[in-house]
């Protein structure tokens, strides 16, 4: 893909985020200029996207930009260690949908083990070892000194 | 007089015990995020941000704020040792302190940073003193007009300044504009844009969004591909610049400390460019300007006194008028709120302990991280040496914390990921993140007062422009803007950061 399509393509996408975002704000109610309603700001914020938008689209025409120069959409995500990425990715997201379920503790606890843990050696005990102690200082300094109330899960006198 | 006479004040404040510890529990903190990859002060920020909640403002604020001129000086450390800018506002550093370094002479790129930020930290506090009664006293005389424009403004030139392209730093201000929205409507209390979910009832949090464009995305872009960091291994040594590097440094400490001060005072434009600006110009008036890049120390000491000079003269904008120029000043202008403090005109007359107890703390701080920076610095090499496979679980985990403790709310860890995610991918695609938070936190302020003028313009937009303060705003931010979508200057704008 050249760098003009890349652009097209992106300023065609924020046009249709913008108009996206005027069909909400005309939901919410716009009301009048003598008395602006719920949604009069986000008309206009959706209102000014569609239009940098439209003008990303079309601001190539007006430059003399090199036309063979290309943007290979691939090497910006060229070199990625994406099993590394995904399997952190999915332990945050394990790590909130659990939190309330399990507490603080056991999920910090647990988590923070997978984190830690080196894919190269596989040595369990560092990991482990790391994250006990991890757990018990974040709980020590934010739970007991700083006073946070963190989820306490299936065991309510954690 | 009047000025010495709150400074004392502010001093009986500063040197209270607890207000003491925290400005150097700051100032610690601060240099030690400064120093650590992936958090960065606006995380870090946002994470303590819940534990001000059950201490006094005055101290919570000079902790906020130790936080953030302590990071600027930690940004300096790596930037000299490892070749990585912690912030953006350290980039210029790496040019000639590594090499430096690399040279043999970390030690005194170490102490000209250090004593260029002291001095520069120390005289943009005088100027925040000078400065802000005055325009304290011109801020009374605002009303919604003046603020409106004046917000429009701040976007603008922070837009404008943005790395990247100016239409993606406009894209990213109007999706900003659009989350602030989200949750009850400010005037009518209706809710609006939750999409079902009553996690939005109270709209997106400050701290769960900062933490994820700032903190998140940061470590998924670093996790991407962990390289490990070439730390300089000789012997820190001599940090005391000698008198030859005085002599070269003294000028550029002083052009650079007057030109990020003024820099700083303009909403949006900051730290990052004070340093670009200052760098270009000490090349400028260097009689040796070819040896920039291979070691200079006026390329050191220039940028890194532009860059704290700017750090205290951000919060001028935040104190007398209640607008914060960047996102540390919007985390402290949401500290502040969440006190019941509103920052602006009257924070002077109603709440003198917290601004000239801050003031005066800064002062302390900037001694601290002196004594902090020089004998210390073995030991910042030694945090920089861990490696970041121990480090980013760590980080994230804080991350959780922050996000949690703000509202002790799951949900909020859920709009964490979410906007880790979107800016890790906006990152991807040159997308920056602060003018869509910045964009988010005067969101409310711009509706509030837009919506006001024109309820009581009976609906004329005339009321924006037949005011003189506010004509003179929104003119420069329409130039601003014709000029970003003006090709011939944008290409101009392009040649001018690929000289600097």
């Amino acid at each position: 893909m050249t760098s003009k399509q890349i652009r097209r393509v992106e300023g065609i996408f924020w046009v249709g985020i913008g108009i996206l975002i005027c069909i909400l704000g005309w939901r919410a109610d716009l009301g009048s200029f003598r008395e602006p309603g719920a949604g009069f700001v986000a008309l206009f914020s959706g209102l000014f996207v569609a239009v940098i938008g439209m003008i990303l689209a079309i601001s190539e025409i007006f430059t003399k930009a090199d036309q063979s120069a290309t943007f290979d959409l691939s090497s910006a995500f060229k070199g990625i260690s994406w099993s590394r990425l995904i399997y952190t990715m999915v332990l945050l997201f394990l790590y909130a949908l659990l939190l309330d379920i399990l507490g603080y503790i056991i999920t910090t606890f647990f988590v923070m083990w997978a984190l830690f843990y080196d894919w190269e050696t596989k040595r369990w005990f560092p990991s482990f070892f790391t994250s006990l102690v991890t757990t018990g200082a974040s709980y020590l300094v934010f739970e007991v000194w700083l006073h946070s109330q963190f989820p306490r899960g299936i065991f309510p006198w954690w | 007089m009047n000025v010495f006479h709150d400074l004392l004040y502010g001093f009986g404040v500063a040197f209270q015990p607890w207000n003491l510890l925290s400005c150097f529990f700051g100032v610690f903190i601060g240099t030690l995020i400064g120093v650590l990859p992936g958090i960065g002060p606006v995380g870090t920020m946002s994470l303590l941000l819940p534990v001000t909640f059950g201490i006094s403002p005055v101290t919570g604020i000079i902790m906020l704020a130790g936080i953030f001129y302590g990071a600027m000086y930690g940004g300096s450390t790596t930037s000299i040792l490892v070749n990585i800018p912690r912030e953006a506002a350290s980039v210029v550093t790496c040019l000639d302190g590594y090499q430096m370094a690399l040279q043999g002479r970390a030690g005194p790129a170490l102490g000209i940073a250090a004593f260029g930020s002291f001095i520069a930290g120390t005289l943009s506090v005088v100027g925040l003193m000078v400065l802000a009664n005055p325009l304290a006293a011109l801020g009374v005389k605002f009303g919604p007009a003046e603020y409106f424009s004046l917000m429009c403004l701040g976007l603008s030139v922070l837009i404008y300044l943005t790395q990247g392209s100016i239409l993606r730093g406009l894209i990213m201000a109007g999706i900003g504009l659009f989350f602030s929205l989200m949750g009850q409507d400010i005037i009518t209390g209706k809710t609006r844009f939750t999409f079902g979910l009553t996690g939005l009832i109270d709209g997106v949090g400050l701290v769960p969004l900062v933490m994820g464009f700032f903190g998140i995305s940061e470590i998924l872009f670093n996790l991407e591909m962990l390289t490990e960091r070439t730390v300089v291994k000789a012997k820190v040594k001599g940090l005391l610049p000698n008198k030859e590097d005085w002599r070269r440094s003294a000028k550029p400490i002083a052009r650079g400390t007057l030109l990020g001060f003024f820099l700083g005072i303009l909403p949006g434009a900051g730290g990052i460019t004070s340093t670009f600006v200052s760098y270009a110009l000490e090349k400028k008036f260097s009689k040796h300007p070819e040896q920039f890049g291979k070691g200079a120390i006026e390329g050191v000491a220039g940028p890194e006194s532009a860059n704290n000079a700017a750090t205290g003269a951000s919060l001028i904008p935040l104190f007398s008028l209640g607008i914060p120029s960047n996102v540390v000043a919007a985390l402290l202008l949401g500290a502040l709120m969440i006190h019941g403090i509103r920052p602006g005109p009257l924070l002077l007359t109603e709440h003198p302990e917290v601004f000239w107890g801050t003031v005066a703390s800064m002062y302390v701080g900037n001694v601290m991280l002196l004594v902090l920076n020089l004998p210390l610095i073995g030991m910042w090499v030694k945090v920089l040496q861990i490696p970041y496979k121990i480090l980013f679980p760590l980080i994230l985990l804080f991350c959780f914390i922050g996000a949690y403790s703000a509202g002790n709310n799951v949900f909020d860890l859920y709009v964490m990921l979410f906007c880790g995610i979107l800016g890790y991918l906006l990152r991807k695609f040159n997308y920056e993140p602060a003018p869509l938070v910045l964009a988010y936190v005067l969101g409310p302020m711009l509706e509030q007062n837009l919506r006001q003028g024109l309820i009581l313009s009976d609906g004329s937009f005339w009321i924006f422009v037949s005011r003189p303060i506010s004509a003179a705003c929104l003119i420069i931010t329409f130039v601003l803007l014709v000029s970003a979508v003006l090709p011939s200057l944008q290409k101009k704008r392009r040649v001018i950061a690929v000289e600097e």
